[in-house]
């Protein structure tokens, strides 16, 4: 029981603050489909920090770990702003630029991932090894009975998306620039009668979208693959996509969203343990959260909100 | 202002738009590949060559024995017939407002139930062969009618359920087919019978031996009769305007769920048939836990070849030469061969550009004519 709380745990926080990225993106009224892209060029960036610079630090050092998710978050913000650059100053339809941002990311980092490799290193490898970040069991809180086990073997990385969730939460419903973000996606007209910038307001929102998706990508990278390579790419943007649909694009029901994915992988994985099934049948038990996803949406899609100006390119001059 | 002008006089008025846009894309595209492999220390030129030759659109300075240029012609060619078939599906999807990314989904399962069905029987070719084309059909319409059944009664963005059902459909089949079909030597499942194969094999034209990829005129024949039905058909307009503009389709009693439907069926049954060409005929076997890479490639022709049928032959031409004469351009300038979807996806950036390009000229158009 203990492990499916852990796992479940370490699985649905990264993929949390994914979601929330896509939830600062779509309340602005940008689709964001780039999700999945945006998490791998993140965890692309934070690697290629790792794999340059980590030489320098002391061995067994977590220092590097944490520029990783600084240039995670960099990185992811900066190749959203090509999403931005596209949706919001271009003018493209936004479900395409999302999947082109995607098959771009995946192309770019598969690529550049063997040619350094090759290159650089000397190896031909599609992947940098990383690592897993260590884990830690928090004093006390741990040593409560069941519910302790969601504070036995942390990751570090769990905590700082808490706080980010938590700030972004805030962000997003406390302050004059989350009522201005979430006006833009629902009537932009309003904002640009107010006197601020639509346009503005908008590229922010997709590039704090980004920078969110990388850190949730890099986490992964530390913890599930333990390097970066194109393995990074198994749906996880979408699943979040699913997440914040089924969360009504709110952020606290997108927090149950998570815990639920997470807990279906997690619980499949130690059913399939506990039945003793054969390793191919694993196969069958990686289907889990994207059935779970499914069958949610079936449910839950008719009756959610989405942002009334979602999707929608806003034009001035149009009523 | 000036830029726009001298912009508009290079590009013309809309007929030429449609040619001159997406040849704008790729020379684009080809710029900054260009400069990528300069950055690298590569001669571009060397590079765009060897693709050519790779492709067996330019001939190699030298063969293997019993091969030739109408080899890698004929294998590209090969590759070119489920190419076609996944743009279609893309096209018509979109002509209906939708976008199927699943089409990779779509053909595995397509490519997975004929292989089984079809495949390992021993049935003569003339039953055998247009039985695969039927199961494949099938079997992409059930899948992607399921995706049009979400979308239009239970209100799922098709994007994300397709992806949900690729990852479903890829581990589902790969645990069958390490669990039942696995062949233990190359760990794919095992080879279908040659009877059953849609690409005929080792044949031999002049002294060379190669594949003769007949069903590449269904495919063309297939983009001409699409091109018909979105054009001149009641069924295919009904389509586009729901594409268009759902809500002046329910002023003119056309059911936008109905064509929602029907458009992810019919772009369904093409992705299947994508399929067979692909795991039936240019391969023999399906390799567990992959898809393939033909279902994103597509829309990258889909919107190279300006959602048009027609333009989708060209498009998809020059996507499988890319992809096809990679190997041999990597093994000659010993670089990794992803660059091919890397420059393929710089040419769907630029396309999906393109959309920007035609509204400013447009207004551009109104304010000096």
């Amino acid at each position: 029981m203990d492990t499916v709380f852990i796992d479940g745990l370490s699985y649905g926080i990264p993929l949390l603050c994914i979601a929330i990225g896509g939830i600062y993106s779509e309340r602005s009224g940008i689709i964001n489909l780039a999700l999945e892209g945006l998490l791998g060029m993140g965890a692309f960036t934070g690697s290629l920090f790792v794999a340059f610079f980590g030489g320098f630090f002391v061995q067994h050092s977590s220092v590097p770990m944490y520029f990783a998710f600084l240039f995670a978050m960099i990185g992811g913000a900066l190749f959203a702003m090509l999403h931005g650059l596209l949706c919001v100053k271009l003018k493209a339809n936004q479900v395409i630029s999302g999947v082109v941002i995607n098959i771009l990311a995946i192309a770019f980092t598969g690529f550049f991932t063997r040619q350094l490799n090759s290159q650089v290193f000397g190896q031909p490898s599609d992947r940098i090894n990383l690592g897993v970040s260590v884990r830690f069991d928090i004093p006390f809180l741990s040593d409560i009975p069941i519910i302790g086990a969601a504070f036995q073997r942390v990751y570090p990385f769990q905590l700082v998306i808490i706080a980010v969730v938590v700030l972004s939460w805030y962000l997003l419903y406390k302050t004059r620039f989350g009522m201005r973000l979430r006006a833009c996606g629902d009537n932009p007209h309003a904002v640009d009668g107010a006197g601020i910038s639509v346009a503005k307001t908008r590229f922010v929102a997709v590039m704090i979208s980004g920078a969110l998706a990388g850190l949730g990508g890099m986490s992964y990278a530390y913890s599930i693959a333990a390097s970066f390579s194109p393995g990074i790419y198994m749906g996880t943007g979408y699943l979040a996509i699913a997440a914040l649909i089924f969360g009504n694009w709110r952020i606290m029901p997108t927090v149950a969203a998570c815990m639920l994915f997470g807990f279906a992988r997690s619980g499949g994985q130690r059913l399939s343990h506990l039945l003793e099934l054969p390793a191919s049948y694993s196969d069958l038990i990686f289907t889990l959260p994207y059935v779970v996803t499914l069958l949610v949406l079936i449910f839950f899609s008719k009756s959610n909100k989405a942002p009334r100006a979602l999707g929608e390119i806003y034009d001035k001059g149009k009523r | 202002m000036k830029i726009k002008r001298l912009l508009r006089s290079i590009i013309g008025g809309e007929k030429r738009q449609a040619f001159i846009i997406p040849l704008l894309a790729i020379f684009c595209s080809l710029v900054v590949s260009a400069l990528l492999l300069l950055s690298m220390g590569r001669n571009p030129f060397v590079a765009f060559q060897s693709i050519l030759a790779g492709a067996g659109v330019l001939a190699k300075p030298n063969y293997a024995g019993g091969r030739g240029m109408v080899t890698d012609i004929m294998m590209t060619l090969a590759a070119l017939t489920p190419m076609i078939f996944a743009s279609l599906a893309v096209t018509v999807a979109f002509k209906g407002g939708l976008f199927n990314i699943g089409i990779s989904g779509q053909m595995l399962f397509s490519g997975f139930l004929a292989t089984i069905l079809v495949g390992y029987s021993d049935l003569p070719s003339y039953v055998a062969i247009p039985l695969v084309l039927i199961v494949g059909a099938v079997a992409g319409a059930l899948v992607g009618g399921l995706i049009g059944i979400l979308k239009s009664k239970f209100n799922i963005n098709e994007v994300v359920s397709s992806i949900m059902l690729n990852y479903i459909i890829m581990y589902v089949i790969s645990f069958f087919i390490l669990t039942r079909y696995v062949d233990s030597i190359t760990r794919n499942s095992s080879a279908i019978n040659a009877s059953a194969r849609l690409v005929f094999q080792n044949f031999m034209i002049g002294p060379y031996r190669a594949v003769l990829p007949v069903f590449i005129i269904l495919a063309i024949g297939a983009a001409i009769a699409i091109k018909f039905f979105l054009d001149r058909t009641r069924m295919g307009f009904d389509l586009r305007t729901v594409g268009l503009n759902t809500q002046a389709a329910r002023y003119l009693g056309i059911s936008p769920q109905l064509n929602i439907m029907f458009a992810m069926t019919f772009s369904g049954a093409l992705a299947g048939i994508a399929g067979v060409m692909h795991y039936l005929g240019y391969n023999d076997m399906i390799p567990p836990g992959s898809l393939s890479s033909i279902g994103f490639d597509a829309i990258a022709v889909a919107l190279l070849g300006n959602l048009n049928p027609i333009g989708t032959i060209f498009a998809a031409a020059l996507i499988t030469v890319i992809s096809q004469g990679t190997t041999y351009m990597s093994s000659v300038l010993d670089i990794q061969r992803e660059i091919a979807q890397v420059i393929t996806g710089l040419i769907l950036l630029f396309s999906a550009c393109g959309a920007f390009l035609r509204q400013l000229l447009s207004r551009t158009g109104e304010r000096t004519e």
